[in-house]
């Protein structure tokens, strides 16, 4: 029944979107200008309602562009030590319902796109004290996290840094619901949980291996031929390492 | 920025822990909670049914932050006892959901993070003739959280029979996805969800995998 709508009114938007986004022009006027960032872009987009503490925001540095969506959440777990704990640099998106928490060091570089409901921390509550409960015993020393340039977290993933530095390499991508846990070089395809490589690029060949596209579908014949089941392309790399 | 102003809070954040305070003293007055104790801060923003409040029990200064749910499927003229109970300093984040059937216990302490999912039932998809239904859900299971727990971001806690028991003291890691019991001072991870770490009694020490474990060498 999509004729009965006129077409020239199906150009505009619903006026109550405009509201919606007046909300968020005005939400993010006022963070920009009150808060007292380390330092701060241009051509910010905050939504309205997200959690991002003012007592906080000295040790967040925004780049220009930067999108943050709803209900995300920036937090930082205060050791005393004055320095910049959470970077996000040019065009990154950090999408609706997200949570960043960093206690030493979380670097988001340029183009990054987190989805929505993504967890990236670089600390962990601390759990190893049997005699009191988990609530009470505080934070891990944890670690520092770098997503490099360029990356795309996806749905639900949670990236997490106990210890030393997790790096994410540049235009790589985070599965749905992955759990990543340690580091992955540039050009990844990483995927599930516990976190593997799916699939990577191969700079001689100038294509992506591993994944569905480089396997074979094993037939009758394939079968035959060898008694085992045929090695993947990403087994055959294992074995030449 | 003057230094003085950075470190006071966003005077907009006091409207929502005004409004926060104010629907946590509504609930109390007006909602029929088989149990609640002092000191409960409820969220304006989650969604909880009076008509089924019977059926829920809170201790004291239990929090439960923006958007977290607690579900009862139960016919709300049934009496009984409480089938969600949460006991004291148990802290439930953003966006989790608890959708009780049978019975789901948390017991004190339990840190329940962002985007949990703990479910004692599932929705019956046996009779292929029709689509799967909306409120028809399968018989279920119980499930008992120990004290002093903690539950990942994103972790799935689901019972479909039987009883699931997480003994005191479980870690749940991100995203894992939990249907069987586990021990007491067990890590687990994974989808599905395996042990990775436990602490053993006789070393004194977390070891990773699996231990044989008798709860009775812990009590002594």
């Amino acid at each position: 029944m999509s004729n009965a709508i006129p077409k020239h009114r199906a150009r505009f938007d619903d006026p109550l979107a405009y509201l919606r986004r007046g909300v968020t022009r005005l939400y993010t006027l006022w963070i920009s200008c009150t808060y007292p960032f380390a330092s701060c872009g241009r051509n910010l987009s905050i939504h309205y309602p997200c959690r991002l503490s003012k007592t906080i925001a000295a040790h967040i540095r925004l780049g220009s562009s930067v999108l943050i969506g709803k209900d995300a959440w920036i937090n930082i777990v205060s050791d005393g030590v004055q320095d910049i704990k959470i970077t996000i640099d040019d065009n990154c998106s950090i999408g609706a319902r997200d949570t960043i928490s960093a206690k030493n060091s979380i670097h988001i570089e340029r183009n990054v796109i987190i989805a929505t409901s993504v967890l990236i921390q670089d600390h962990n509550h601390a759990y190893e004290d049997i005699g009191r409960p988990i609530r009470v015993q505080g934070v891990t020393a944890g670690g520092r996290i770098r997503i490099e340039q360029g990356c795309w977290i996806g749905q639900g993933a949670a990236i997490v840094c106990n210890e030393d530095e997790l790096v994410i390499g540049r235009n790589s991508v985070v599965g749905a619901n992955a759990l990543v846990t340690r580091s992955f070089p540039p050009y990844s395809v990483i995927v599930g949980n516990p976190s593997r490589l799916a699939r990577k690029f191969d700079p001689t060949k100038a294509t992506w291996i591993g994944g569905e596209a480089g396997r074979t579908v094993p037939t009758e014949s394939t079968y035959a031929a060898s008694s085992g089941l045929t090695a993947g392309p990403m087994e055959r790399e294992r074995e030449k390492v | 920025m003057n230094k003085n102003r950075a470190r006071k809070e966003d005077p907009l954040i006091f409207i929502s822990r005004f409004l926060n305070k104010l629907y946590s003293e509504w609930l109390r007055l007006t909602y029929p909670f088989a149990f609640m104790g002092s000191g409960v801060s409820i969220n304006h923003t989650c969604p909880i049914s009076r008509l089924t409040a019977h059926r829920i029990s809170l201790g004291n200064d239990v929090i439960l932050k923006k958007d977290a749910y607690l579900g009862v499927s139960r016919p709300p003229e049934e009496e009984g006892e409480p089938v969600i109970e949460i006991e004291d300093n148990c802290v439930i984040h953003w966006r989790s959901q608890i959708g009780a059937k049978n019975h789901i216990h948390l017991e004190r302490d339990v840190i329940v993070a962002q985007d949990v999912l703990i479910i004692d039932q599932g929705h019956a998809y046996e009779d292929i003739t029709k689509a799967i239904p909306l409120y028809e859900f399968t018989e279920g299971g119980r499930i008992r959280i120990g004290e002093g727990s903690w539950i990942g971001h994103g972790a799935a806690i689901i019972c479909s029979q039987g009883e699931l028991v997480l003994g005191r003291h479980c870690v749940v890691n991100a995203n894992a996805v939990v249907t069987r019991s586990a021990p007491p001072y067990s890590v687990l991870s994974g989808n599905p969800a395996r042990i990775v770490k436990q602490y053993d009694p006789i070393k004194e020490a977390w070891v990773m995998g699996s231990v044989r474990m008798v709860e009775t060498e812990l009590a002594r």
